[in-house]
């Protein structure tokens, strides 16, 4: 009975140890292969240098971002939580092979900070305020984006000046109707046609 | 009756062996080159507050509490300290891009207007943590003058 007892003991402890570890381990593989995919984008850019701006399309991050936007406007945190998901998964997916070095760069640069508002906004289901805090940030990636690369589509950057105690914000929208995604239906039609985005 | 004794005996010798995994504790000596200090300037009075109560989880060097020695609490304190680092690192806050930048000072302010941070879990167990709402304009205040200077050479 001692011996169960105390094998059970050291085989909970050992567990419990090892499964440190292997986060860490998963996470160094993780890193390499990333590494060497990057190493094999490298050489690619080279040869596909010229056609970069007619092959890429970053029409899955746009709409995932704007899934997430009318999740907002219908004040719906966990169908924004899920779009923040598919979001965060859709610039990890986006092709960076065929970019020139320039739109790589913008790419990166935008992509590491989008992630984060992202996955953060997929791990607030129920906080729908902080969430949105994280989709004004979000928004200013996304036009950064799309102004680089083009969204695929008609969009319009709409704007509303009472966000954020008065100093307003401004998000992406696919239709010309204003459907406010920081105020949802308490003030749904808050907000003005800034900029068209062809 | 002579089962209670063993589980507990068993719980006992559990504790002690978990006493002999230790963490690695998140202490740096060296000065970090890339650290908010050297990228912006950050007022004493801002220092202090940011020291007091963000450094310990978002910086490379924790000041740790005696429970830290304690198992399972020490590595509790780690997972949050690797996840407050991975969020958010002063000490390597230069080395963010300017869009990064921009974005966590954004972070910084909303988190603190909206008691977010630091944790409650935290405040209850640091006193100098528990901020005073001068002690937020403070900081709000210094936030919006780092945004600008970002900002005009953005």
């Amino acid at each position: 009975m001692k011996n169960i007892i105390l094998g059970f003991a050291i085989a909970t402890t050992t567990l419990a140890f090892c499964n440190g570890n292997k986060s860490a381990e998963n996470q160094n593989l993780s890193n390499r292969t990333q590494s060497i995919s990057q190493t094999d984008n490298a050489n690619l850019t080279i040869s596909s240098v010229k056609d970069a701006k007619n092959t890429v399309s970053v029409k899955e991050i746009v709409s995932a971002y704007l899934q997430m936007k009318n999740a907002f406007t219908e004040d719906n945190s966990t169908g924004a939580a899920s779009a923040g998901k598919k979001l965060g998964t859709a610039f990890k997916n986006f092709d960076k092979s065929a970019l020139t070095e320039a739109l790589k760069k913008t790419y990166e640069d935008v992509e590491a900070d989008a992630i984060e508002h992202a996955e953060h906004i997929g791990a607030n289901g129920g906080n729908i305020e902080h969430q949105r805090e994280h989709f004004e940030l979000l928004s200013k990636d996304i036009y950064d984006l799309v102004k680089a690369f083009g969204g695929g589509q008609v969009l319009y950057k709409d704007f509303c000046p009472m966000y954020n105690n008065g100093k307003g914000a401004f998000w992406l929208s696919e239709t010309k109707e204003i459907q406010n995604p920081y105020f949802g239906k308490e003030m749904l039609n808050c907000g003005t046609i800034t900029e068209e985005l062809k | 009756m002579k089962l209670i004794r063993y589980i507990l005996l068993a719980l006992g010798i559990i504790f002690v062996a978990i006493q002999f995994i230790r963490s690695e504790r998140n202490i740096n000596e060296q000065p970090s080159p890339t650290d908010i200090a050297k990228a912006f300037t950050v007022p004493d009075s801002v220092k202090v507050i940011l020291k007091n109560a963000c450094y310990d989880c978002h910086s490379n060097n924790t000041v740790y509490p005696w429970y830290s020695h304690v198992q399972p609490i020490g590595w509790f304190l780690t997972k949050h300290i690797t996840q407050g680092k991975d969020e958010l690192n002063f000490s390597e806050f230069g080395s963010y891009s300017t869009r990064k930048q921009l974005s966590k000072l954004e972070e910084i302010e909303d988190v603190i207007n909206d008691d977010i941070m630091p944790l409650p879990s935290y405040k209850l167990m640091h006193k100098a943590a528990q901020l005073t709402n001068d002690e937020k304009a403070l900081i709000i205040n210094w936030i919006q003058l780092s945004k600008e200077s970002l900002t005009e050479n953005y």
